[in-house]
């Protein structure tokens, strides 16, 4: 059975658009629709999960590479968000104690380490829009005079409602 | 051949939108002349034989077959897209239909949802959804001598630069109805035709009584904000991508709440003009 230290944990390729920027690299997952914005430290760990590097080398690399001393903790907390993020081949099973890897927890261990917390790896994730979404809005008289198909199209001054087919009307409901 | 080719129709147009050909035919020859005002800005007619989509209107009232129609019907291709007894309705669908068509789909542009102006060679550029106060903040910058470059969408080219599409404003009262549509010359404004680089990302709504606090994006965050108004993000997440990095890449992105929009629109028009001298 394969030890938590002797992980080697792996980048998923497939079905994603990846661009690098200088100190961060965008993601678009096409089988999720999702665009992901991965920081410097969440960016190093998943380049260099290569399935050949265990985590005490990672947080080396990553030590080496932010020029300042890091814990395992970093790495296993990046790992942890990008698993949930769905940019490992495989989840990831954290060690027992996961606690450990919460935010807090980690910036209470390292807060002897200045600028903590530009160490966290941090993925922030937007759902692509659909086309339609980004379309003008109408008015609830002009959805309601209709007759099917309706077009779904959110209700002028009604945020989160819509204008969708139920029966052989056309009527405003939530989005 | 769909049933609706069958059915026979009075008159037609066909043009080319950003690269796409589009064709509008309808059981009427009056309609036509409301169907200009309808096209997206510098669609120009083509006689080519072939189109990419097909718009089928049929006009109430008119014979269509061996019958009269009783709603005006209008088709996207064979899918029919609204049936409805209201003339201003119907064009109004076909209106916003086609718009979004060619925004998702348009070639070597990437349509953002967002209002435009232009300032001392620079575009400002405010992404955001229907009723978030885009076309308000767009008509104080224009009051305060910005130009005109949309309401609408930021039309970006393969270099992050901005191109008009110059549609008159929508300005809806009281937060819905149907909008009025007015031209910026109507309040002594002008409208740019040239394409400007983007020098100021503005992602802000209308909050009452907000104080203007806005902080700074990261390149990253830049790109997200703005890829989460793209029409065409899912259809083309690479191109997408590549597009808003390159519009994002020498322009300042910023984000925060606002409140009037005649206060906000000096504030921003001072800090553009500041990074121009900055820059120069």
């Amino acid at each position: 059975m394969e030890t938590t230290r002797a992980l080697m944990p792996r980048a998923r390729e497939d079905e994603l658009v990846v661009e690098e920027l200088p100190d961060e690299t965008l993601v678009y997952d096409l089988k999720r629709h999702k665009a992901r914005c991965l920081n410097r430290t969440a960016a190093l760990v998943w380049r260099h999960c290569d399935g050949q590097t265990t985590v005490p080398e990672l947080a080396a690399l990553l030590g080496e590479q932010l020029a300042t001393p890091t814990d395992e903790a970093v790495v296993w907390m990046a790992l942890d968000r990008l698993g949930r993020a769905h940019l490992l081949s495989e989840p990831v099973t954290l060690p027992a104690d996961r606690a450990r890897y919460s935010r807090r927890e980690v910036l209470r261990t390292l807060r002897r380490v200045a600028g903590i917390s530009l160490l966290l790896p941090v993925i922030e994730s937007i759902v692509a829009p659909r086309a339609a979404a980004q379309a003008s809005c109408i008015s609830a008289t002009a959805c309601t005079a209709g007759s099917p198909p309706c077009i779904s199209l959110p209700i002028c001054g009604q945020p989160g409602q819509c204008c969708v087919q139920l029966g052989s009307k056309c009527r405003v409901r939530t989005c | 051949m769909e049933k609706i080719d069958r059915l026979g129709w009075a008159a037609g147009i066909a043009f080319v939108s950003y690269g796409l050909r589009i064709g509008i035919r309808a059981s009427s020859p009056q309609i036509l002349d409301r169907l200009q005002e309808l096209l997206p800005p510098n669609a120009k007619p083509t006689r080519g034989p072939r189109v990419e989509c097909m718009y089928s209107l049929i006009v109430r009232g008119t014979k269509v077959g061996s019958n009269v129609r009783r709603f005006n019907i209008l088709y996207g291709d064979a899918v029919p897209l609204v049936r409805t007894k209201d003339t201003d309705r119907v064009l109004e669908a076909l209106e916003m239909d086609l718009q979004l068509y060619v925004a998702e789909r348009a070639r070597r542009r990437v349509f953002v949802h967002a209002g435009v102006v232009g300032w001392r060679g620079s575009a400002i550029v405010i992404p955001g959804r229907t009723m978030s106060g885009k076309t308000t903040l767009v008509r104080a910058l224009v009051r305060a001598g910005a130009t005109y470059y949309s309401d609408e969408y930021a039309v970006l080219d393969e270099r992050g630069r901005v191109h008009p599409y110059p549609k008159p404003m929508s300005i809806r009262e009281n937060g819905g109805g149907r909008p009025r549509k007015i031209l910026p010359e109507a309040f002594g404004g002008t409208t740019g035709v040239r394409p400007l680089p983007v020098g100021l990302v503005v992602a802000t709504s209308y909050r009452e009584g907000a104080r203007w606090r806005p902080r700074r994006l990261s390149p990253g965050r830049a790109v997200m904000e703005l890829l989460a108004h793209t029409v065409s993000a899912r259809r083309d997440p690479e191109r997408a991508f590549a597009t808003l990095r390159s519009a994002t890449g020498e322009a300042t992105v910023i984000k925060g709440a606002r409140g009037e929009a005649e206060e906000i629109a000096e504030v921003l028009l001072g800090r553009l003009t500041e990074q121009a001298g900055q820059g120069s």
